[in-house]
This record gives C-alpha cells, sequence and structure tokens, in this order.
C-alpha cells in the first residue's frame, strides 16, 4: 500500500493538533475533502434540515469579500467547484483543482468556508432548492430513492438519526438565517474538522492550510447524545402513494455493524454475496432478474447507500455511529409486486437458514479482495476512504479490508449471518399507486402465483409453488398508506 | 444508457500560449487494425495496477432503422450478458466475480460500449472472455423473453423521471425520419412487443456485432505489444460482416414546432429550446463553435444563468447541450422554472440570449475564460485509467482513433468569437427550432 497517512487525532485540550489525513503525491492534480463530523444528527429537534441548509450556503453561497457570482466567475476557468455532501455525521466539501491554479482556487475554497457572506438573497435560493429537491426531487422524480429515505426515516424512530438530512419541508420554511450561522459558530469547529487533501501540493502549503483553519473555534457546543435505534417490534410496512407505473421496494433494520467492528468482513461479505451493487452474479439479482425478469436488478447493503441509481461505486464520508442492513428491490410491474416481496424475503430466510456454502464463500472473499483496488481507483475515493478510517479509528481500507477477509471463515461468515440478519421485525418501504389496494393484498394471506412469458425450469416453478405462499407476517394495523404529498412535510 | 450529453462535458480543451498547440490527450498510444477489421487502441498510463478494457460497438439506437424494433441496440446491451456454450452466464459472472472486476455496459444513440475494469493480472482472462461472448453469444427464446421483462424494468425505474419523458418528446417532434427521433431506450410499445421478437433479435446481432462496427480500448498498467498479442490470439478469428445499415437522412425542417407534455404527478415546470444542429465534425469549426456556444451562453457564469437564476430567482436550473453525434443532431436547451406563470417569460429570454450572440461577436476574453475552462475539465476529468477510457470511448464512436478528441481542440484553438457568432446564426434559427414544456397537476400551459 503506498499511502502515507498522516493522521493527527484530536485530544480535547488546547495544544490540539488538527486530524490531517494527508495523501501526497506527483500528480498535476490536488483533490481536497475537508470533513467536519457533525451534521444532521446535530440538527435541533425542532429544526430538521439546518445542517444540510448551512452546508448548502457555504457551497453556494457568497463569501464575506465576494458575492457568489463572483465565486461562480473565479471558479469558472479552473473548471472548480466546490460540492457539499450532508449525512448523520458528517458535512463533507470537496473539490479538486489542477496544481496552475492551486494558490488561486485554495483562497476561494477557505473564503467559503471560514468566511461565509450570509447573504440574504443566497439564502432565498438555497432554501427554495432545498424545498424543492424534497417536494419535486425526492418525492417526484425518483421513486426508488424515496422507498430508500422512506426506509431510513422509519427504521431510526426516536433517535437523532430519524429524520431525512434535508430536511423536512415546513421545517425548511422556518429555518432562518441566524440559525443558520448559529449551527456554523457551534459545529464548525477545530474538534469536528478533518482536513483531507491529495496530490500534487507542497508540505508548506498544507501547514498553511492547518493554520487557516485554526482560525475556527476549538471545541463544538454541544455533541448530540445518539441512543441506538429501538428495537422494531414487528414487521410493518409504509406504503407512499402516488401516481406511478411501477412499485418499488426497499427494505431493512438498522444494524450494529460498522466498519470498526469484527463483524464488518464478514457482513460485508454477506451483502455482496447477496447483492453487490449494481453488479450481475449475486443471489437477489440472480433470482429476481435473471431467472425470472422481475425487474432491473436487487441488490443488499450494509452501509446507508444514497443515490444508488446514479453510482456504481459508493460514495466516501458517510461514516456512521449506527448502519443499516438494507434490501434494495428496483421498480416491479404492479401484478408482480407482492411475489417480488415475498421472493426477496424467501431469498434473506433460506441465506439465514442455509447460511453461505464453502465455495461460495471463497468466490466473493476472492472478489472483495481485489475489488477493494477498483474502490479507491482514484485520488478522491483513496482519500475518502482514508478519511472514514481516520474517523473510524482503523487502518487504510485496502489493507484493513484485505487483512480482515484473510483472517476470515467460512464459520465466521455463518455465524455473523445468524446473528445480525433477521427475516421479522423488518421496515418495508414501498412506492406504489392504488396504495389501498396494495395494503390489502400485502395483508391478506392470498397466494400470489407468478405467470411468465416463457417456460421455466422446473426448479424455479418449484420454488415458486413455495414462494407465492410465502408469510409477510403483516397484518392491516401493520400497514400504513401514506399520501406523497405528506411525506418529508 | 448515457445521454449524449456525456460526449459535450467531457470532450473539451485546448492548448493555449505561444507555443504550437500541445495535443490535448497528453499518452502515446497505439491504433492497430486486425485483418478483420477490429480496431485495438491500447493507451499505457501510469495509474498503477489497475487495466479498464473498454469496448465500443458503433451500434445505437440511431441504427434502429426498422419500424416497430426500437430500443434493439439497448436491449443487445442486456443480452450480451447471457453466456455462451464455453461460458454460461453463471460461469461468466463467477469468473468476474473471482477476478474483483468492475463490468457494466451502456447505450447511447449512435453506440453501446461494454467495459470492464479490474487489476491488470486478469488482462487475458478478460479479453478472452469478452472474445468468447462477442463471437459466440447464445442465448434460448425463453432466456431472451425474461430478458426483455428486465429492459422493461429498467424503462419502469425512469419513468417516474419527468426529464426522460421531456427528452422523449422533443426528439419525437423533432425529427421526422432519422432514428435519432426515438431515445436509446425506444418506444414504450416496443419494448413491451420485444418478448415477440427473438428471431429478430438474431438477426440484429449478425449485422452489428462484427469486427468492422468494433474498437477495443485497453488503458492503464499494461503493454502494447503484450496487449496486441492477445488480440490477435482472442479476436483474430471473428469474422467481418457485410451490412451496412440505411439510415434515413432528415429532410430540412421548414418552421418551428412546438408541442407540451403535461406531467401527472407534481414537478416544477420545465421548458426546452431545441434546434435542429450539425453532425459531429472535426474538419469544420461547427462542433466546436456550438460547444463553446453552449458554455458561454447557458453555464453558471453566463449572464441569462446569473439573471434567471441567481438575481431573479426564477428559475432553480438551466444548462444547454450541443451536438456531437455521427449525424445532425439538437442543440438544446433546458430550463425549470419555479412559477408556472413565468413559463413563457424564460422562454422569451432563452430565445432573447440566443439572438443577443447572433448580433454581437462574444467578448473574446470570455472565449478564452471558456477555452481555460475546457481544458481544465478534461485534465480533472483524466484522472484515473478508467475515466479516460471512458472519455476515449466518446471518441472512438465518432471516428474509431483518440485523435479525435486532439483535432477537435485544435478546432477550439482556432475558433474566433465571429466563429461563434456565425455558428449561432446558421444554427439557432426559428425555423429549425422545437420547444417543449412539462407542467405538472397545477398546469401552466
Amino acid at each position: 500500500m503506498r499511502l502515507l497517512i498522516a493522521t493527527l487525532l484530536a485530544a480535547s485540550c488546547a495544544l490540539a493538533q488538527i486530524r490531517t489525513v494527508a495523501l501526497p503525491g506527483k500528480s498535476p492534480l490536488v483533490t481536497f475533502r475537508i470533513v467536519f463530523t457533525t451534521g444532521s444528527a446535530s440538527d435541533p429537534l425542532d429544526k430538521p434540515g439546518l445542517a444540510y441548509l448551512t452546508a448548502r450556503m457555504l457551497a453556494d453561497g457568497g463569501t464575506r469579500d465576494m458575492t457568489y457570482k463572483q465565486i461562480v466567475d473565479a471558479l469558472f476557468p479552473m473548471a472548480g467547484g466546490v460540492s457539499a455532501q450532508v449525512d448523520k455525521e458528517m458535512c463533507t466539501f470537496s473539490g479538486a483543482t489542477h496544481v496552475d491554479n492551486l494558490t488561486a482556487y485554495y483562497k476561494l475554497l477557505r473564503a467559503m468556508l471560514l468566511t461565509p457572506g450570509w447573504r440574504e438573497d443566497d439564502f432565498k435560493r438555497v432554501k427554495d432548492d432545498a424545498i424543492n429537491a424534497l417536494k419535486v426531487g425526492l418525492r417526484g422524480n425518483n421513486d426508488e430513492e424515496l422507498a430508500k429515505e422512506v426506509l431510513y426515516q422509519n427504521i431510526y424512530q426516536g433517535t437523532p438519526y430519524a429524520h431525512y438530512s434535508g430536511g423536512t419541508v415546513s421545517s425548511l420554511e422556518k429555518i432562518t438565517l441566524d440559525d443558520l450561522k448559529e449551527f456554523y459558530r457551534s459545529q464548525y469547529t477545530q474538534s469536528q474538522l478533518i482536513l483531507g487533501i491529495a496530490g500534487g501540493y507542497s508540505s508548506a502549503f498544507l501547514d498553511n492550510m492547518k493554520k487557516d483553519f485554526r482560525g475556527l473555534p476549538e471545541n463544538a457546543a454541544f455533541h448530540p447524545r445518539m441512543t441506538p435505534a429501538k428495537m422494531i417490534d414487528g414487521t410493518r410496512a409504509v406504503i407512499v402513494d402516488k401516481d406511478t407505473r411501477s412499485v418499488a421496494y426497499s427494505i431493512g433494520f438498522p444494524i450494529e455493524v460498522t466498519r470498526d467492528q469484527a463483524d464488518y468482513a464478514a457482513m460485508l461479505l454477506v451483502s455482496s454475496y447477496l447483492g453487490q451493487h449494481r453488479m450481475s452474479g449475486g443471489v437477489l439479482y440472480n433470482q429476481m432478474r435473471e431467472q425470472r425478469g422481475l425487474n432491473y436488478g436487487d441488490y443488499a447493503y450494509i452501509e446507508y447507500f444514497p443515490r444508488g441509481m446514479f453510482l456504481m461505486e459508493p460514495q466516501p464520508n458517510l461514516a456512521r455511529k449506527y448502519q443499516i442492513f438494507q434490501l434494495w428491490i428496483r421498480p416491479v410491474e404492479p401484478p408482480t409486486a407482492k411475489f417480488a416481496l415475498r421472493l426477496a424475503l424467501y431469498e434473506l430466510d433460506k441465506l439465514i437458514t442455509e447460511g453461505i456454502s464453502e465455495d461460495a464463500f471463497e468466490r466473493t472473499r476472492g472478489f472483495l479482495t481485489k475489488f477493494v483496488n477498483v474502490l479507491t481507483k482514484t485520488k478522491r475515493a483513496e482519500l475518502g476512504y482514508a478519511i472514514d478510517s481516520a474517523y473510524y479509528r482503523i487502518p487504510p481500507y485496502n489493507q484493513y479490508l484485505k487483512a480482515a477477509l484473510a483472517k476470515l471463515t467460512l464459520n465466521d461468515v455463518n455465524r455473523a449471518i445468524k446473528a445480525h440478519l433477521r427475516t421479522n421485525r423488518l421496515v418495508i418501504s414501498v412506492v406504489s399507486r392504488d396504495g389501498e389496494a396494495l395494503k390489502r393484498q400485502l395483508a391478506s394471506e392470498d397466494p400470489s402465483p407468478m405467470t411468465y412469458n416463457s417456460p421455466k425450469p422446473a426448479a424455479i416453478a418449484e420454488e415458486d409453488k413455495i414462494v407465492e405462499k410465502w408469510p409477510l407476517h403483516l397484518r392491516s394495523g401493520d400497514i400504513t398508506v401514506t399520501p406523497v404529498g405528506e411525506v418529508f412535510q | 444508457m448515457i445521454s449524449r450529453f456525456l460526449l459535450a462535458a467531457c470532450c473539451a480543451g485546448i492548448a493555449m500560449g505561444a507555443q504550437p498547440p500541445q495535443k490535448v490527450f497528453p499518452y502515446a498510444y497505439s491504433q492497430e487494425d486486425l485483418p478483420n477489421g477490429l480496431r485495438l487502441v491500447t493507451v499505457p498510463t501510469d495509474y498503477p495496477n489497475i487495466v479498464a478494457v473498454f469496448i465500443v460497438v458503433q451500434t445505437g439506437s440511431r441504427n434502429e432503422v426498422e419500424p416497430g424494433h426500437t430500443g434493439f441496440a439497448h436491449l443487445f446491451e442486456h443480452l450480451m450478458f447471457k453466456g455462451t456454450e464455453k461460458f454460461p452466464p453463471t460461469k461468466y459472472n463467477e469468473t468476474l466475480n473471482r477476478i474483483g472486476a468492475a463490468s457494466n455496459a451502456s447505450t447511447s444513440d449512435d453506440y453501446t460500449v461494454y467495459h470492464t475494469t479490474f487489476s491488470r493480472e486478469d488482462l487475458e482472462t478478460v479479453l478472452m472472455m469478452e472474445a468468447d461472448r462477442f463471437q459466440h453469444l447464445k442465448y434460448t427464446e425463453p432466456e431472451f423473453k425474461t430478458e426483455t421483462l428486465a429492459v422493461l424494468g429498467e424503462y419502469n425505474k425512469n419513468s417516474s423521471n419527468p426529464f426522460q419523458k421531456l427528452n422523449e418528446v422533443v426528439s419525437d417532434t423533432a425529427f421526422d425520419r432519422h432514428t435519432y427521433k426515438h431515445s436509446a431506450m425506444g418506444f414504450l410499445k416496443d419494448i413491451q412487443d420485444m418478448p415477440n421478437q427473438y428471431g429478430y433479435s438474431l438477426k440484429f446481432f449478425d449485422r452489428y456485432y462484427r469486427p468492422e462496427y468494433t474498437t477495443i480500448i485497453v488503458v492503464g498498467d499494461v503493454k502494447v505489444k503484450a496487449t496486441r498479442d492477445l488480440a490477435d490470439k482472442y479476436w483474430a478469428a471473428w469474422k467481418h460482416g457485410s451490412y451496412k445499415p440505411d439510415i434515413p437522412a432528415e429532410p430540412p425542417q421548414e418552421g418551428p414546432r412546438a408541442d407540451h407534455v403535461d406531467w401527472s404527478t407534481p414537478t416544477l415546470p420545465i421548458v426546452t429550446v431545441a434546434f435542429k444542429g450539425p453532425a459531429y465534425s472535426d474538419t469544420t469549426k461547427d462542433t466546436a463553435a456550438l460547444s463553446v456556444l453552449s458554455t458561454l451562453a447557458f453555464s453558471p457564469n453566463s449572464d441569462l444563468y446569473q439573471k434567471l437564476v441567481i438575481q431573479e430567482q426564477r428559475v432553480d436550473s438551466l444548462g444547454a447541450s450541443s451536438p456531437s453525434s455521427v449525424d445532425p443532431a439538437l442543440f438544446e436547451i433546458t430550463a425549470r422554472v419555479k412559477k408556472a406563470a413565468d413559463l413563457d417569460y424564460v422562454r422569451d429570454q432563452i430565445l432573447a440570449a440566443i439572438k443577443a450572440f447572433q448580433e454581437k461577436p462574444v467578448d473574446a476574453q470570455r472565449l478564452d475564460s471558456v477555452r481555460k475552462r475546457l481544458r481544465y475539465q478534461l485534465a480533472l476529468g483524466m484522472d484515473n485509467s478508467e475515466t479516460i477510457a471512458q472519455i476515449l470511448s466518446g471518441f472512438v464512436a465518432l471516428r474509431r482513433s483518440p485523435e479525435t478528441m486532439n483535432k477537435l481542440f485544435d478546432q477550439y484553438a482556432s475558433l474566433t468569437p465571429e466563429d461563434v457568432r456565425q455558428a449561432a446564426t446558421r444554427y439557432l434559427v426559428e425555423k429549425a427550432r422545437t420547444i417543449v414544456t412539462l407542467t405538472g397537476p397545477e398546469g401552466g400551459k
């Protein structure tokens, strides 16, 4: 591993060092990832979306000395930009520049993060965009992402993870510019900062950058008190009712396994075997799409993975104290909706009951051992993973995962499956038209036989006889139907 | 699926300064033809360990010339994963799994590209398996029928996005005869009929999956000679074909067109203003001039963007794409408007901005600023072997050579403000215009 990671961990004393993840190299590019370990989990209870709006205001607004137009004009010839990503525990500002423009680019980045302009007209635009992202983007344009975020909202009820990081319409409408300034003052602090930089910069450049960020307050004013998500009492289905062609599912529950836990590698192997993101070969993909043509793809996850329909690989800097297990069932035709749900749960049950075979274990382990190189093929990805490793206090990700996979046994994996997975006490999130009709279907024990447009092998036909009656354990009272206009309101 | 905008976004750059223009594609590469017509482009890079293989087939929805068979190029993107006698799907997937490869494919108007990214020691395995499926693809009718449902599933998952529908209607309205009339997904009725078209699918494969349509791009931690040896070993037996599609020419448009889409769920109103543009060319200035114009007039630092998005805040997104396709395609400007009442105003502002560019040559300094941006955009994009291969694939789809990129940049270098004005005057004209609006249940049109 060629990583040269200088990770200086901060302590909460006056002489604290700023945490820095630095990957120097000979590249003509310089990549920045500046992370504050605060996020929507730190939103005040009555102001969901505050962390999101604050970060967007920094990335999409002017600075004390420059209007937003001046920033856009200055970044334009460099093909530069600063993007913000907000999750529960991290706000990440990222960008890249050619070394030709390093000084000019950094000057802008520094001003955006350290001396924001807080102008009312920028705030109005940023707020409008955030509200439209909910009303039009999430509710209207992308049923799959909608189902996923409704799932996450439901499995974390009663915790600071319970609300969508982008907030709610009513909350965004009432948040003020003063709220943003207060959040910035209390949360954008040295103790919550990880400076990430990679590429062709000098050590003097990095020293100066650290000095600049010492201008931030030292310690955060408060930390959210996180409690683990409460156990879900029983399986629940949450149907979002909207006028749409097909039925989108996301299914899951919270798990305690995070990247720094002993069972991480085992569970990563399990999720890869069951449904490696956007790849053929996973069990769900094979059974649902390849064998039965139910939809475009079906995948499994052990970490939060937003925007999966646009990404072939996960984005870094979504590190969290608590993670999820999730199945993503891409939209199915309405007549097959109940069968598809039954099949997904049948496959999950089969995995838990039978475990993984020696052959599948070796193959999946081999895949992940090599695939980790693909995950970190760019400097920006390598930097992002290195920052996450600093957050979790684990070695560089490639080394860490390869070592953990090398030690892993089939028994470890099959034990981890039993310890962390289940088919009861799930949340099933659904986006569908005629929500009440689907509710009646799901609450009934009636079989949901499949018909196909071509003959199927005997083994599939046999399996279908079991699947079509697979119990969903849903009663009418376990299923809610919400009009799409009410979610994230 | 990728949009026709990808190439415009990626393919830009210019050498500046007093020295002779430096080639913008910074890598030494090898371009070789096998006797059967297959082309191999090998680009060794200094990014260690990883190799990206992108196989470009110059067959996209443009090639779907027969009525009732739209979407077949894209269907083939799916069918190519159905296996061969030697590598049935399970074995194919298990092998990719064993070598830790990331593999996928996409289809656009002009081409289909199959790509795999993996560790360097597995180059032979990948080239061997790819050669096998390109020459010996075999699928049964039941397998075919099942896969057509996955294509319908893909249509379904896209169908909640109003931009998808808007794009379909813009193309359908603007074109009468040329196959750019339909999207790469195809018309829904044709997708629904695909299960009945097994025989046609075999014909499609026989026509287009031939070496003369295909270029293999290998980028990364590789050697030129060893890569050529592997290409000879596994691809030399592939037989040259004879089919040439008769793609109907689009007659000149004789007047402005307009259409409207009623979207059934809440959305902000959207307007697209499109004009018939030229075919891609790196021997004339048209492609480069229109690409620069799209940035000058509609990117975030343009006067129009600043007015509509930043100052007046009537629009939340504005952008344009310029044509870079094999045949004449559309120059499109799209704006999403916050209030339906402003839709006409925004449309008129777009038209006024175009008129201003037709009347007065752009400031030379601004033109230089765009050139600079395009150059750095390219440099920032080429930060790993996979992306380099991806950017190259768009150029190879047009002219089968990485040199295409350098030639286009030469055109950028030679552009004058007057060239940009002339391109705006020649192409962005009323009689070649199509305007399509889309509004949700709240109405507005």
